[in-house]
C-alpha cells in the first residue's frame, strides 16, 4: 500500500518534485462518474419538466431552466476533472483553502444576507448567480477533518507512537472543527445543512476508528439537543414544521404543509410507470411549490412512475457503493474523505427524497445532482473528482 | 510504515457501520416509494387542474342617519386610497424595484420601507408587514393627496401594479352636532368579528350612539371581489364581482336646526356663567315631543368631533378626550349623566303627597325659614321665610323647600309606625318616583351603557348596602383619609365613615325630606326629568323615549318604523297635573321662580316651567329648568304640550340664573320669537322625509375605478345649513 504523502516529514513542502497533473494514470471510476452524470441529466429533464409550463405563463424562456441547469452540469463536469487529479498534498492545501473560504462565505451571508429580503443563506453574486456558501462548506469541512485527523496521528507516528486511535485531543479538535460551521448554519437557520454537516462528520468519526463512546456520545448529545430545542420553543412551530424551507428567498404563501401534500398528490399518482414526460398534470399546473430543486423528486414520481423513482435511488445506490469501495481501497487520508463524501450525498439524497415521499420534516435540501442549483452541483461535482482523485491514489 | 498503515481491520469494521447505514437507507427509500405509489389504499386525491379563488371585501358604505326633515347627520365622503399588488410587481422584470422607487419619491418613505408595507406578514417576516391576504392589493396612503393621485392617474404606464381605489367613510357634514347622540364609529377588532363572523378588517363598525344601536342596520353588505389563484397564490385571473349594499338610512326625530339652537345656546350659557364667575362645567339641554315620545334634540356639553374616529382615532387624540382635564367630552350628559334635579322634583313630591292625601289641593300649610327634623335645621333657599301658610300652588311657584319637608317627615314617622307594628313601609314619595321613570333605565334607542337609571334612597336599598359596605365604612371611620389633601374634605369623610360605620343603615326622616326636594341621593338624568314633565302634559304617559324614527333602505322605502311604546301611565289624576302645570304657569310672572327670564317674552303665556337648584356638596349649584308648551287644553280641559324642554348647567348656581336664560333662547326659536320659528310651524315633524333612492355605480375592475360613488355628494364640512324646510327632502 501506498501513502499519500510523498514526504512526510515535509507534508507542506510547496516544491513537490513532479508537477501535480503529471502524475498518476487517468484512471477515472467510470460507474462512480456515470451514476453521477446519468442523475445530472435526469435531473436537466426533470427540472424541464418541472419549469416549462410556470415560466412560458410568465413570458420567459420555457427553456431556461434546462439551459442552465445543462450549464452547470457542464461546470460540474470540468470541477469534477479537476478535482479528481488533485494528490494528497494539494489536497491538505485544498481542504483548509475550502473549509476556510466556505465559512467565510456564511459570514458573509450574514452581512450581505440581511440586505436581500428573506435570504439568508444565499449571497447574490449579481446577474442572476446567487452562491450558497453552506454547499461548500460541506466539502471544506469534510476534507478539513481528514487532514486533521491524519496528521496528528502521523505527527504521532513520527514521534514513535504506534497508536493510530485518534485520541481524545484530536477528537475535541476535529469538534472544533466541525462546530464552527455547524453552529454558523443552524443560525441561518439552515437545519437540513445541519443535519447533513452532522451525519458526514459522524460517518468520519466513525472512519477515523475514534472510540465507540465518542461517537455514541455525540449521538445522545445530539439527541438531547434536538429535544431541549424542540421542549424550550429554540424553534418556532413553523420551525418545526417545516425545518428550513425558509432559507429559500420566494416567500411560501401556504406554507410546508401544502408542499408535501401537493408533492404526495403528485408521487401518488405516479403509479407504476407514470403519467409519461410533461403529461405530469400537478406538474404542469405547478402545484408543487419549489419543484425544481427541493421537490424534483416528485416530477420523477408523477411523470416516470415507480420505475423512474426506482432508477434514481438505484443511481443513488450505485453512486454510494463506488463511494464506499472507493474507501475500503483508500489509504488513510482518501479513506476520510470518501467516507465524509458517501455520507453526505447519501443523507442529503434520503432526506430530500424522504421528505418528498413525506418520510422525513420538510428543509430546504436539493437532491444532489438532481435538483435545480448551481452551488449544489459545484459542490457535488468537486466532491465526485475528490472521489475520483483518492481512487486514482489507491 | 508502508508495512504498517492502518490497523485495517477495525477500520473496515468501521466502515461496514457506514455500509450498513448506507443500504437502510437505500432500502427505506424503496419500500416508502413502492408503498405511497403502489400500496397506499389512501391515496391522496388529485387536485391538480383546479384553480382557487380568492375573495377580496369591497366594503359597503354606511347607511346615512338624517334628521327629521332629511337633512344629514351623518353621511359618507370618498376618499383616494393607494394601492400596490404586490404580484404585479414581483412580475415585473426588476421586481418591482423602478415603481417602489418611484412611489416610494411621491409618498415621501423609502423604497425599503415600502417593500417591508407590502410583504405579507409570516413569522419571518416582522411589522412593518402586510396583514391582509397576499393576494390583496397592499392600501399604502390613504388619503393620498391630489399631487400623488394626480402623478399616478396621469402616469399609469409608470405605475405597473399601483391602484387607485375610492373608499367611502363616515363623514359629519354638523361637524360635533348631536356628536353623543349620533356616536362614534371604529374599525372593526378581533372581538367584533368573533362576534360576528360576518365582519372583516375593512369594515367600519358603530361603537356608541345610534351608530352602535342601529349598527346592523347601517353596515350594508360588503361587496366582493372575486379573484382566481393558482397554486403559489397569485392572482391570475378575475372572477365575478359582487357590488356592495350601502347600509339602510336611519331617520331620526332629531331635528336639526332645534339641535343646533340647544348646542349653541348651551355653549352660550356656560360663556355667560362663566363670565359672572361660576365654574359652569357642563350642561345638557333635552328636547323631547311629550305627545309622541320622540326626542327632539339632545345636546351635551362638552363635547367632541366623531371625526377624530374616522378610520381610527389617534393616541394623542384619544388621550386628549379621555384626560381628566378635559371632563368627559364623551359622556352623554343629556342621556347618560345623572345629576340631583334639585326643586324640579317637586313635581313628583306633590304629586306624591297629593295622591296619596298626605296634603290637599285647598290646604294651606307653612313655610317656615327653616325647619328641624330629626334634630336636624334644614332651611329654605337663603333661609328665606314666608309669613303665611301658603297653598301647594304658592309653594310651587316660589319653590318652598319647607313646604315639603314636613309632610315628607311626617309620611316617614308613618311609615315608621307602620314598620313598628311589623307592617310593610308604603313609602309613598319613592313609589311615585319609581312611577315617574326614576330608578331605571328610560329604554331609550340607545346601548345599555349609554342611559342613565337615576336614584333615589329608600329603607331596603340602605340596609342592603350597609350590609355590603360595612367593613369599609368602618375601616375609613378608624383610619380617616391620609390621602385627602383637602382638610375640610377629610373631615367631612371622616365624620360620614364614622356615622356610616354604625347608622349606615338607617333610612331617616331627613333623607325622606331630602328626596322631597330632590336632594340627598335622588338622582335623574336630563331626559328622565324631561319624560317625567312630559307624562305632566300628556295624561300621565311614560315613554320609552326613541331617538330612531324609521329605517330606510336602498330604494327609498320604510322598511322599519320605529316609534316610542308607553311604558306605564303614572297614577296621578289629570286634576292634580293639570294644578301642577297651572301653577307653574310662566303668565303666572314673578310668582313662578322659572319665569324670571321670560317676563317680556310674547309668548309668556303660553309655556311653563320648574326651576331646580341643587346643591352637591364642594360644588356650586347645579342649575335646573323644566319647560313645557305651548300649552293647550283637550276637549276635557286638560293640560296638553307640544314641547318639553330641559336644561340643566352644573355649578352654575340658581334655575333661574342658567338655565332660565338658557331655555329662553330655544323657546324663542322654537316659537318663533325673534324671526321664523327653527322648525316649521312650531311644530315636531309628523311626517317621514323622502329618502331618496340610492345610486349605485358599477366597479370599474382592476385599472383604478372607484368601486363606488358615494350616494351623494357632499359638501364641504364647513358649509353645512340646515334652511329650514317644509316638507321632506326632495
Amino acid at each position: 500500500m501506498t501513502l499519500l504523502a510523498r514526504d512526510p516529514r515535509a507534508p507542506f513542502s510547496l516544491t513537490p518534485t513532479l508537477l501535480p497533473f503529471e502524475r498518476g494514470k487517468p484512471r477515472l471510476d467510470r460507474a462512480l462518474a456515470g451514476a453521477a452524470l446519468a442523475l445530472a441529466l435526469i435531473g436537466a429533464v426533470l427540472v424541464w419538466a418541472a419549469t416549462r409550463d410556470i415560466a412560458r405563463a410568465n413570458g420567459s424562456n420555457p427553456q431556461g431552466y434546462l439551459y442552465r441547469h445543462l450549464v452547470n452540469i457542464v461546470i460540474a463536469s470540468a470541477l469534477m476533472l479537476g478535482a479528481s487529479r488533485l494528490d494528497a498534498r494539494l489536497l491538505r492545501l485544498f481542504g483548509p483553502i475550502v473549509y476556510v473560504g466556505s465559512l467565510l462565505g456564511l459570514l458573509a451571508v450574514f452581512v450581505v444576507g440581511t440586505t436581500v429580503n428573506g435570504a439568508h443563506a444565499w449571497i447574490r453574486l449579481g446577474g442572476g448567480v446567487e452562491l450558497q456558501p453552506s454547499e461548500f462548506m460541506k466539502l471544506g469541512m469534510i476534507v478539513g477533518m481528514a487532514v486533521l485527523f491524519v496528521q496528528r496521528a502521523r505527527a504521532r507516528e513520527n514521534a514513535g507512537y504506534d497508536d493510530p486511535t485518534p485520541r481524545t485531543s484530536d477528537v475535541l479538535l476535529v469538534l472544533v472543527l466541525v462546530s464552527v460551521p455547524l453552529l454558523l448554519v443552524m443560525v441561518q437557520p439552515d437545519l437540513g445543512s445541519a443535519m447533513v454537516l452532522g451525519f458526514a462528520a459522524l460517518g468520519v468519526l466513525v472512519a477515523a476508528g475514534v472510540k465507540a463512546r465518542w461517537t455514541a456520545g455525540l449521538l445522545i448529545l445530539a439527541v438531547v439537543v434536538a429535544v431541549l430545542a424542540v421542549k424550550g420553543g429554540l424553534l418556532a412551530d413553523y420551525q418545526l414544521a417545516r425545518f428550513s424551507s425558509f432559507t429559500h428567498p420566494n416567500h411560501d404563501v401556504q406554507g410546508a404543509a401544502y408542499n408535501v401534500t401537493q408533492a404526495h398528490i403528485a408521487i401518488a399518482n405516479g403509479g407504476l410507470f407514470g403519467t409519461g414526460l410533461f403529461h405530469g398534470p400537478q406538474t404542469n399546473g405547478g402545484f408543487v411549490p419549489e419543484q425544481q430543486t427541493d421537490f424534483v423528486f416528485s416530477v420523477a414520481g408523477e411523470e416516470f412512475g415507480l420505475l423512474g423513482g426506482t432508477v434514481i435511488i438505484a443511481l443513488f445506490a450505485v453512486l454510494c457503493w463506488r463511494g464506499l469501495r472507493i474507501a475500503f481501497a483508500a489509504g488513510r487520508t482518501g479513506r476520510l474523505v470518501a467516507v465524509g463524501v458517501v455520507c453526505w450525498i447519501a443523507f442529503q439524497a434520503f432526506q430530500n427524497i424522504g421528505m418528498n415521499l413525506g418520510l422525513m420534516p420538510v428543509t430546504g435540501l436539493p437532491l444532489p445532482f438532481v435538483s435545480y442549483g448551481g452551488s449544489s452541483m459545484f459542490a457535488q461535482g468537486l466532491a465526485i473528482g475528490l472521489l475520483q482523485a483518492v481512487h486514482r491514489r489507491a | 510504515m508502508a508495512s504498517r498503515p492502518l490497523r485495517a481491520d477495525v477500520s473496515a469494521r468501521r466502515l461496514s457501520i457506514v455500509v450498513a447505514l448506507v443500504a437502510a437507507m437505500v432500502i427505506t427509500l424503496f419500500g416508502r416509494l413502492y408503498y405511497v405509489q403502489l400500496l397506499d389504499p389512501h391515496k391522496p386525491v388529485q387536485t391538480a387542474g383546479s384553480l382557487h379563488d380568492g375573495t377580496i371585501v369591497v366594503p359597503a358604505p354606511r347607511g346615512e342617519i338624517v334628521d327629521a326633515r332629511g337633512n344629514v347627520l351623518v353621511g359618507n365622503t370618498s376618499q383616494q386610497v393607494l394601492t400596490v399588488s404586490r404580484d404585479v410587481l414581483q412580475a415585473l422584470p426588476d421586481g418591482g424595484t423602478a415603481v417602489l422607487g418611484k412611489l416610494s419619491a411621491l409618498l415621501g418613505t423609502t423604497p425599503a420601507q415600502l417593500s417591508k408595507e407590502i410583504t405579507p406578514c409570516s413569522p419571518k417576516v416582522p411589522a412593518p408587514c402586510w396583514t391582509g391576504e397576499p393576494y390583496t392589493p397592499v392600501p399604502v396612503a390613504t388619503n393620498a393627496p391630489i399631487s400623488v393621485v394626480l402623478a399616478v392617474s396621469e402616469h399609469r404606464e409608470q405605475f405597473p401594479g399601483v391602484e387607485l381605489h375610492t373608499v367611502t367613510l363616515p363623514s359629519y357634514p354638523g361637524g360635533t352636532m348631536a356628536a353623543h347622540v349620533l356616536g362614534y364609529t371604529g374599525s372593526v377588532n378581533a372581538t367584533d368579528e368573533k362576534a360576528n363572523k360576518a365582519l372583516t378588517d375593512s369594515d367600519t363598525v358603530g361603537r356608541t350612539g345610534l351608530e352602535a344601536q342601529y349598527d346592523s342596520v347601517l353596515r350594508g353588505i360588503d361587496g366582493t371581489q372575486v379573484v382566481q389563484l393558482n397554486p403559489q397564490g397569485s392572482v391570475v385571473g378575475q372572477g365575478d364581482d359582487v357590488l356592495p349594499v350601502q347600509g339602510d338610512t336611519l331617520v331620526t326625530s332629531i331635528d336639526a336646526n332645534v339641535q343646533r339652537l340647544a348646542e349653541q345656546s348651551l355653549a352660550q350659557q356656560i360663556h355667560d356663567s362663566r363670565a359672572k364667575g361660576m365654574k359652569a362645567t357642563s350642561g345638557a339641554v333635552v328636547v323631547l315631543d311629550p305627545q309622541t315620545g320622540r326626542v327632539i334634540a339632545a345636546a351635551s356639553y362638552p363635547t367632541y368631533d366623531p371625526q377624530l374616529f374616522v378610520g381610527g382615532i389617534s393616541n394623542t387624540a384619544y388621550a386628549a378626550l379621555t384626560d381628566p382635564g378635559a371632563n368627559d367630552p364623551l359622556l352623554s350628559r343629556a342621556i347618560a349623566g345623572q345629576y340631583a334635579p334639585g326643586s324640579t322634583f317637586k313635581l313628583i313630591t306633590s304629586s306624591s303627597l297629593v295622591t296619596h292625601h298626605e296634603i290637599s289641593l285647598t290646604g294651606t300649610y307653612p313655610c317656615p325659614g327653616s325647619l328641624s327634623i330629626d334634630g336636624r335645621v334644614k332651611t329654605n333657599f337663603d333661609s328665606e321665610s314666608f309669613g303665611s301658610a301658603m297653598s301647594l300652588r304658592q309653594a310651587l311657584g316660589y319653590s318652598c323647600d319647607t313646604f315639603f319637608y314636613a309632610p315628607a317627615a311626617r309620611e316617614y314617622y308613618t311609615d315608621q309606625a307602620k314598620i313598628a307594628l311589623g307592617k310593610k313601609a308604603s313609602e309613598y314619595l319613592q313609589q311615585t318616583a319609581a312611577a315617574f321613570g326614576v330608578g331605571r333605565a328610560p329604554q331609550i334607542d340607545l346601548p345599555a351603557g349609554e342611559q342613565a337609571s337615576g336614584s333615589f334612597a329608600d329603607r331596603e336599598t340602605r340596609m342592603a348596602r350597609w350590609t355590603a359596605n360595612r367593613a369599609q365604612y368602618c375601616a375609613d371611620a378608624k383610619h380617616g383619609f391620609p390621602d385627602e389633601p383637602n382638610s375640610a374634605q377629610r373631615a367631612y369623610l371622616t365624620a360620614l365613615a364614622t356615622e356610616n360605620c354604625t347608622d349606615g343603615w338607617r333610612y331617616r326622616a331627613g333623607d325622606n325630606a331630602d328626596m322631597a326636594i330632590g336632594q340627598g341621593e335622588t338622582t335623574v338624568s336630563p331626559l328622565q326629568l324631561a319624560l317625567a314633565y312630559s307624562a305632566m302634559v300628556n295624561g300621565g304617559k311614560m315613554w320609552e323615549p326613541t331617538l330612531g324614527w324609521a329605517v330606510v333602505d336602498g330604494a327609498g322605502k320604510v322598511v322599519r318604523s320605529i316609534n316610542p311604546k308607553v311604558h306605564s301611565t303614572v297614577p296621578v289624576s289629570p286634576k292634580l297635573f293639570d294644578y301642577i302645570a297651572d301653577s307653574l304657569s310662566f303668565k303666572l310672572g314673578w310668582q313662578v321662580s322659572g319665569a324670571f327670564a321670560y317676563l317680556n317674552s310674547p309668548y309668556r303665556n303660553e309655556i311653563g316651567g320648574k326651576t331646580g337648584t341643587a346643591e352637591v356638596f364642594g360644588h356650586q349649584d347645579t342649575s335646573w329648568l323644566a319647560t313645557w308648551g305651548p300649552v293647550s287644553r283637550t276637549p276635557q280641559g286638560d293640560i296638553r304640550a307640544r314641547f318639553v324642554v330641559v336644561g340643566m348647567v352644573e355649578q352654575a348656581g340658581t334655575g333661574a340664573r342658567a338655565a332660565g336664560p338658557m331655555l329662553k333662547r330655544i323657546w324663542d326659536g322654537l316659537l318663533g320669537a325673534k324671526g321664523s320659528p327653527v322648525i316649521a310651524g312650531s311644530r315636531p315633524a309628523t311626517t317621514l322625509p323622502q329618502i331618496a333612492p340610492q345610486v349605485r355605480v358599477a366597479t370599474t375592475n382592476g385599472s383604478g375605478g372607484a368601486p363606488l360613488a358615494p350616494r351623494e355628494p357632499v359638501g364641504p364640512p364647513e358649509a353645512p345649513t340646515y334652511p329650514p324646510r317644509t316638507g321632506g327632502r326632495r
